[in-house]
């Protein structure tokens, strides 16, 4: 547990907060702001249809798709801290079920409401034996269900032989059609952004908070931890569903495992990474890790085919040793001054910096 | 069927040298080491060049390959991991899994991704025994690994630097105060562990056959083996090999699951992870673990 405490980086408050000078704490707007910076991201995001350009927009539509998948699992991941890594399940639920319905000539709408009645169900069900898991057995657990999903999909040839979807473009233009996945993928972020903004500021969230610091602290208040966690996950799930259904329409065809495919680990892999590298637990650091890293990604791999692998393998391990708290949490504590004294910039940003070293040192041996 | 228990008890006993280096990092530094088909994959290239290129005899191929091992691995702990193994468990498992995807591409890119293997004179001897095919380089193999096995068993119980490397692993702390230097014992850990890796490479290289593109599915086969053990003592990997080659092998007995001609490929994967699931749900510790670390 004194491990999860570590997540913390301000453990100099508690010496702060013994002394008796220190006016009563102001509510925080921090919240405010970082919704504000949110929907503006989102709302620039949302011009990129008007160059007209179709690779900018397959682009740009791969980097909301992955937004909204790191915000999902920042539901799970980053609020209660729970190393979820097989949240890459729902989106292939949520693509096979979108999927399975347009094969039977049912409408795409029929098939983007159920995706996540079903996959938060799943979730449910699924939750209630593998959320008694601690660390990294809830890891391997939730991985192998993921991974095995994905095996007998293809096993049991699920809606194609081989799951290899192949679907019929919608009866639309093309560049309507994409300009339409593309806002689909807009409202889904904006939604869940909303939906995590909102959640910093209920008993829910402040919930799940208390069970990733410290779950048998948070037990012993009174928290049924259980039931929230089952909560979380499920709450991860649904928009995750949504946007593999949109996947799914857009893409047209697709496999189930493999590289690309609606069931893919890495898929996992990368909604973690840039929870992280945004900020895990923070209301816009998925939306700017998914941008960062989804950005290089793609732009990398077009460029430098043979050492994109390499180049993101490499990014990771600088991620994870220098920005363990993520982006987002870098700039706050660098612009953090002591409560109640107010510092100049400089001042600040230089103590900022001693305290981040002193962070990423503590991690080490 | 006979034939079958051959099979069982031949492939449990590799995947026991699949996971026991896998299983000494994870209870000794609570890493889930997602590197560890990368290792595995090293092994086995260090194991076919020292054939090919020097000429070694395969069995002491395996010794060059654990060397390698283990000073790959020293490094990778000594100057990597090291730096954040005081963080959350996610840290360090993007961690490991950024470093193979560094060194799978790595060796994609150098070697290729061909298959290779090591194939000699002897490679396809064998005897018949109550009507079961036995192939002798297999029984030579599953010696070896319940071999090293034991004799990691013998080091961390029996030897001054195995008693350090528990009681790191038992508590930091207070083995920090009794003299004992956490970064270089880690890094000792992680490198032993990698030697055993490069071990299983060596004799995946002389059994089957091997390629840069599998290091997930070998690390995903680990992390299985070893977590239907348990953690805590190394004959656990042995338990969770047998376990999990039992999937492996009577799975396809059953009508309707498919079977492929890759090992991973077919039903018996999803298999192995419904039997890992619900061996977790009732026993949180493995079949042999004990809350030793975790």
């Amino acid at each position: 547990m004194a491990r999860q405490a570590r997540q913390t980086p301000d453990r100099e408050t508690a010496a702060d907060t013994d002394r008796a000078d220190i006016p009563a704490p102001r509510e925080s707007r921090s919240w405010l702001w970082s919704l504000g910076i949110g929907i503006a991201i989102l709302a620039i995001i949302g011009l990129v249809p008007l160059t007209g350009d179709q690779s900018t927009l397959s682009l740009w539509t791969f980097i909301l798709m992955y937004c909204v998948l790191a915000q999902s699992w920042n539901f799970i991941g980053g609020f209660a801290g729970r190393a979820a890594f097989g949240n890459v399940a729902f989106f292939g639920i949520g693509a096979y079920t979108v999927s399975l319905l347009l094969l039977q000539n049912k409408p795409f709408w029929l098939g983007l409401a159920l995706a996540p009645i079903i996959a938060g169900a799943f979730a449910f069900l699924l939750g209630l034996p593998v959320l008694r898991l601690k660390g990294h057995y809830f890891a391997i657990a939730t991985l192998g269900v993921a991974a095995a999903l994905g095996e007998i999909v293809q096993a049991e040839n699920v809606g194609a032989p081989a799951g290899e979807i192949s679907l019929t473009p919608p009866d639309l233009n093309f560049q309507i059609s994409n300009a339409l996945f593309f806002y689909g993928f807009l409202v889904v972020s904006l939604l869940t952004l909303l939906g995590t903004a909102w959640l910093t500021r209920t008993r829910f969230g402040y919930a799940l908070v208390a069970i990733r610091e410290n779950e048998q602290a948070a037990e012993s208040l009174g928290i049924a931890t259980y039931w929230y966690k089952v909560g979380a996950f499920v709450l991860s799930a649904i928009p995750t569903a949504i946007a593999g259904g949109l996947f799914a329409y857009w893409q047209l065809s697709f496999d189930p495992v493999g590289e690309g495919g609606a069931f893919d680990v890495t898929i996992s892999v990368a909604m973690i990474l840039m929870t992280f590298l945004g900020g895990a637990g923070t209301i816009i650091g998925p939306l700017l890790g998914a941008i960062i890293i989804e950005y290089l990604d793609q732009s990398t791999s077009i460029a430098f085919t043979s050492i994109h692998g390499p180049l993101l393998g490499a990014l990771i391990i600088l991620v994870t040793i220098f920005l363990p708290q993520g982006l987002v949490r870098l700039v706050q504590e660098l612009l953090r001054s002591p409560a109640g004294v107010k510092q100049s910039y400089p001042m600040r940003i230089k103590q900022g910096v001693q305290r981040v070293t002193r962070f990423i040192l503590s991690n080490g041996v | 069927m006979a034939q079958y228990v051959v099979n069982w008890i031949l492939l449990g006993c590799f995947y026991a040298a699949i996971g026991v280096g896998f299983s000494l990092i994870w209870g000794i530094m609570n890493i889930v080491n997602l590197a560890q088909g990368s290792l595995i994959i090293i092994g086995g290239y260090a194991a076919y060049f020292s054939y090919t290129l020097l000429h070694i005899n395969p069995f002491l191929c395996i010794l060059v390959s654990m060397v390698v091992g283990f000073i790959v691995g020293y490094i990778i702990q000594y100057l990597i991991i090291n730096r954040v193994i005081r963080a959350p468990i996610l840290v360090t498992f993007m961690l490991t899994f950024g470093l193979d995807l560094l060194l799978s591409n790595v060796m994609q890119a150098i070697f290729t991704g061909g298959y290779r293997s090591i194939n000699t004179t002897y490679s396809s001897a064998a005897v018949n025994l109550l009507g079961a095919h036995i192939p002798l380089l297999n029984v030579a193999v599953a010696v070896i690994a319940v071999g090293l096995t034991a004799l990691l068993s013998l080091f961390l119980s029996r030897t001054r630097l195995g008693n350090a490397i528990l009681a790191v692993g038992m508590d930091r702390e207070a083995a920090q105060l009794m003299g004992i230097g956490v970064a270089n014992t880690y890094a000792l850990t992680f490198g032993i562990g990698s030697a055993l890796a490069g071990a299983a490479g060596a004799m995946l290289a002389m059994t089957l056959q091997f390629s840069p593109i599998f290091t997930g599915q070998y690390t995903l086969f680990a992390f299985v083996i070893v977590a239907l053990g348990g953690l805590g003592t190394p004959w656990a990997a042995l338990a969770g090999g047998m376990l999990f080659a039992l999937a492996e092998v009577f799975g396809p007995l059953f009508p309707g699951f498919g079977h492929g001609p890759e090992i991973g490929y077919g039903l018996e994967i999803a298999i192995a992870f419904v039997v890992l699931v619900l061996v977790l749900i009732v026993r949180p510790n493995g079949v042999l673990g004990r809350p030793f670390y975790s």
